[in-house]
């Protein structure tokens, strides 16, 4: 098959992440709190799927987020790609099944995000201290708010599976 | 051993054949997708704004009638003062209109208001921006002024078929000429990087020497009509210390800005009656 179903699976979970977040986001700017959860939008793709149907998820995954906010288009695109295939090559290592290691991975991939964002976008006001401390507070607010988020995600994720009666093992076993 | 091997460095071969793709790819085909990308996104913000209507809508419907009795009250009160401010202003330019022609002064550029509902607030440390809720299908044009009941909003970036993003006036991108209240001379307003915590502010520069600001009386940052976008007068914000800038030759200073930017639901759009026309009113 050229697309597993569970990609289109995935990627509709990543849509509807990211119209959530944007929407908590929205409504959270009169505290000055912004969330930036990208990091579980990463790992289910790289960690079940095989490389074809990972590549589609993760690239229309980085389109999709790329259109939602002023960057220049293609950061997201091919910073999700670039962490994914990481991911992807170290795969084996880690237990999908589980959502202790996704976790950690969710953590690691957003906190790429972050500084994917800063260095792109932030370049020019390094010398600020007020950018450093939103910064600061956007970073902890979002590795805070992924602790309650991601386990739900891959849950999310998985009872979708067992919704539509796909596999819901990952595509290679962990070495044990 | 060897296909093992193949399979391992396959998503680095991928990433690379992409980049490579990518970089070749003509920019008309990266704007198409975003464009088409943006525009599967934005029924979905436009739905939820009309369900928070909707909201709105059924929470008001849950109040009783004497509260309802007592809004319609209130709001007939509203409605005869701004009557007889209407009245006023339509006299005011009359008088305007006639004082312009006696001493031969060049037309004002006049703008048509277009109210629209806020459907996503995004302000963080790399961007400051709103999406509204008219975009091409009410000839939103990019540039336009954004303002609110406390003054400048922002500017239109880039406009969608049914949604629109602002730039907001908190934004380090963004940058107009401004003056203080009873003062003509030009300054320059930039928005600088948010801290996070407390009132949004921006910055003002260019400011004369002679110009004092306290706290005990801080002064109006108001725009100007120079740059042709803001009509004059519009309130920018509050400015309660100035210093020398890197110049030594003007002063610089922070503006305090009005914290309701911050959770802005429906805002006015000043869409120009008579559009400047650069290639032909360029001297």
């Amino acid at each position: 098959m050229l697309l597993d179903p569970r990609a289109i699976l995935m990627f509709g979970a990543n849509v509807l992440l990211l119209y959530l977040t944007l929407l908590v986001n929205s409504a959270l700017t009169n505290w000055s709190i912004y969330l930036l959860l990208m990091g579980p939008m990463l790992v289910f793709p790289a960690l079940y799927l095989r490389h074809q149907s990972y590549f589609i998820c993760t690239l229309l995954t980085g389109l999709w987020v790329d259109a939602a906010f002023p960057v220049p288009y293609g950061l997201f695109t091919i910073g999700f790609l670039f962490a994914g295939a990481f991911v992807f090559q170290m795969r084996i290592r880690f237990r999908a099944e589980h959502n202790y290691h996704p976790i950690m991975l969710a953590h690691g991939l957003n906190f790429f995000c972050v500084v994917l964002l800063t260095l792109t976008m932030g370049f020019s006001y390094i010398s600020s201290p007020g950018f450093w401390v939103q910064v600061f507070v956007t970073s902890l607010a979002s590795h805070l708010a992924l602790v309650l988020v991601a386990p739900w995600f891959f849950n999310f994720e998985r009872m979708l599976f067992e919704l539509c009666r796909l596999d819901t093992e990952p595509e290679d076993f962990p070495m044990l | 051993m060897a296909n093992i091997r193949l399979e391992k460095i396959k998503p680095l071969v991928a990433l690379g054949v992409f980049l490579v793709a990518w970089w070749v790819v003509p920019t008309t085909v990266k704007s198409f997708l975003r464009v088409n990308f943006s525009e599967f996104q934005a029924p979905a913000w436009v739905a939820t704004s009309y369900l928070d209507d909707l909201e709105g809508f059924w929470a008001r419907r849950s109040h009783s009638k004497v509260e309802l009795i007592e809004a319609g009250r209130e709001v007939a009160r509203a409605k005869s003062l701004y009557q007889f401010n209407a009245q006023r202003k339509e006299t005011l330019e009359n008088e305007i209109q006639r004082l312009e022609a006696i001493l031969n002064l060049p037309s004002r550029r006049e703008f048509r208001y277009e109210v629209a509902r806020v459907v996503r607030r995004d302000l963080n440390a790399w961007w400051q921006q709103i999406i509204i809720r008219k975009g091409k299908d009410y000839d939103i044009p990019e540039g336009a002024a954004v303002v609110f009941s406390g003054g400048v909003v922002g500017r239109v970036v880039e406009v969608n078929a049914f949604t629109s993003r602002v730039e907001l006036v908190t934004s380090p991108n963004f940058r107009m000429a401004a003056n203080f209240e009873g003062d003509e001379r030009p300054v320059v307003y930039q928005g600088v990087v948010q801290g996070g915590l407390g009132a949004p502010i921006g910055s003002v520069r260019d400011a004369p020497q002679d110009v004092v600001a306290s706290t005990q009386f801080p002064l109006k940052l108001v725009s100007t009509r120079l740059g042709g976008t803001f009509p004059p007068g519009l309130m920018i914000g509050r400015v309660s210390w100035l210093e020398p800038g890197s110049t030594g030759i003007f002063q610089a200073g922070q503006v305090e800005l009005d914290t309701s930017l911050l959770g802005l639901r429906e805002v006015a759009v000043l869409i120009p009656l008579y559009p400047i026309d650069f290639d032909s009113h360029a001297p």
